[in-house]
């Protein structure tokens, strides 16, 4: 940065060079120039990096496609009908015998179900609402393993 | 997703009126078969058709010898009665009386001398059995297996 003046700081000579200043400081500033000359080539150095950056970034901004980048943020923004099917279409994907075989399974099991056999034997085999009998013992048994229903009367 | 929500609807749709019409539309008569089976510890004789009900009663019961005395089918119809001879002077008159879910109703009486000695009024699973025993029978009992199928 070379010699600095004792009078001002470096960065208000910058924010000299980037009319950041109120009005009277920056006349005050102004004024200052006009003899030192530390200040002065401050005051330079300060134009030329501003000046470089200015080509720069001007530089970069003539590579900028506008219609190119209306047409990617157009594209970002936009929500994809695609995506949105996306979880269901993905679980069962494009192949169309996956969906048929899907379709069967429900159609069998909901068959099966509601036919009572393909989860086999639900309950007993038979439900006893009611005996009636001149016999004192009768019993009713539900074996273990098919829950096959027994009736056992004694004619003693 | 929508189109092929609407055909797994559909399907179960179409799949649950099947389930619920079959009855109206089919169940008119019930096969309904009688075994009469003597059993006794006098022997270790086991009948050959009895395999499939001879677990079940064995579980139970600590008889050695199961012989198959009377095997009778009768396609019936509701509140028709069906009538199986038995040892002893016994009868035994088996009417499905209608359907509750997927179970037929059946009645069953057991008569010795023209005389009512045992009734009972069962739900019977579809495609299913229950014994009724106890009758005495030379030195042994008589166990009653009936079965029914919708047809």
């Amino acid at each position: 940065m070379g010699k600095i003046c004792n009078l001002y700081k470096p960065e208000e000579i910058s924010r000299f060079v980037d009319n950041e200043l109120p009005p009277d400081h920056y006349q005050k500033i102004a004024q200052h120039l006009t003899h030192c000359r530390d200040c002065n080539r401050l005051v330079e150095q300060y134009r030329s990096i501003s000046l470089a950056f200015n080509r720069h970034a001007d530089q970069q901004k003539l590579m900028i496609d506008p219609d190119q980048l209306t047409h990617k943020l157009a594209l970002s923004v936009k929500p994809s009908p695609e995506k949105s099917y996306r979880p269901v279409w993905g679980y069962f994907g494009k192949n169309i015998y996956i969906k048929f075989a899907s379709i069967a399974a429900i159609l069998v099991i909901s068959l099966f179900m509601f036919q009572g056999d393909l989860m086999g034997p639900s309950g007993p085999s038979a439900i006893v609402k009611s005996v009636d009998t001149d016999f004192a013992s009768v019993m009713i048994i539900e074996t273990q393993r098919e829950k096959h229903t027994i009736i056992w009367f004694s004619e003693t | 997703m929508g189109k092929l929500i609407k055909i797994i609807c559909l399907v179960a749709g179409l799949s649950l009126l099947c389930c619920f019409s079959q009855p109206a539309m089919a169940e008119n008569r019930v096969l309904t078969n009688v075994k009469v089976i003597h059993a006794s510890t006098t022997s270790e004789t086991v009948d050959a058709s009895l395999k499939d009900i001879i677990p079940e009663l064995r579980s139970v019961f600590k008889y050695t010898s199961y012989r198959l005395l009377n095997d009778q089918q009768m396609n019936l119809g509701f509140k028709q009665k069906g009538r199986v001879t038995l040892p002893g002077k016994r009868t035994m008159i088996v009417m499905p009386a209608d359907m509750e879910g997927r179970r037929i109703r059946y009645q069953i009486n057991i008569l010795k001398n023209n005389r009512s000695v045992f009734q009972t009024r069962v739900l019977l699973r579809n495609n299913s059995s229950i014994t009724i025993g106890g009758p005495q029978f030379k030195n042994g009992v008589l166990l009653l297996n009936i079965s029914g199928s919708i047809q």
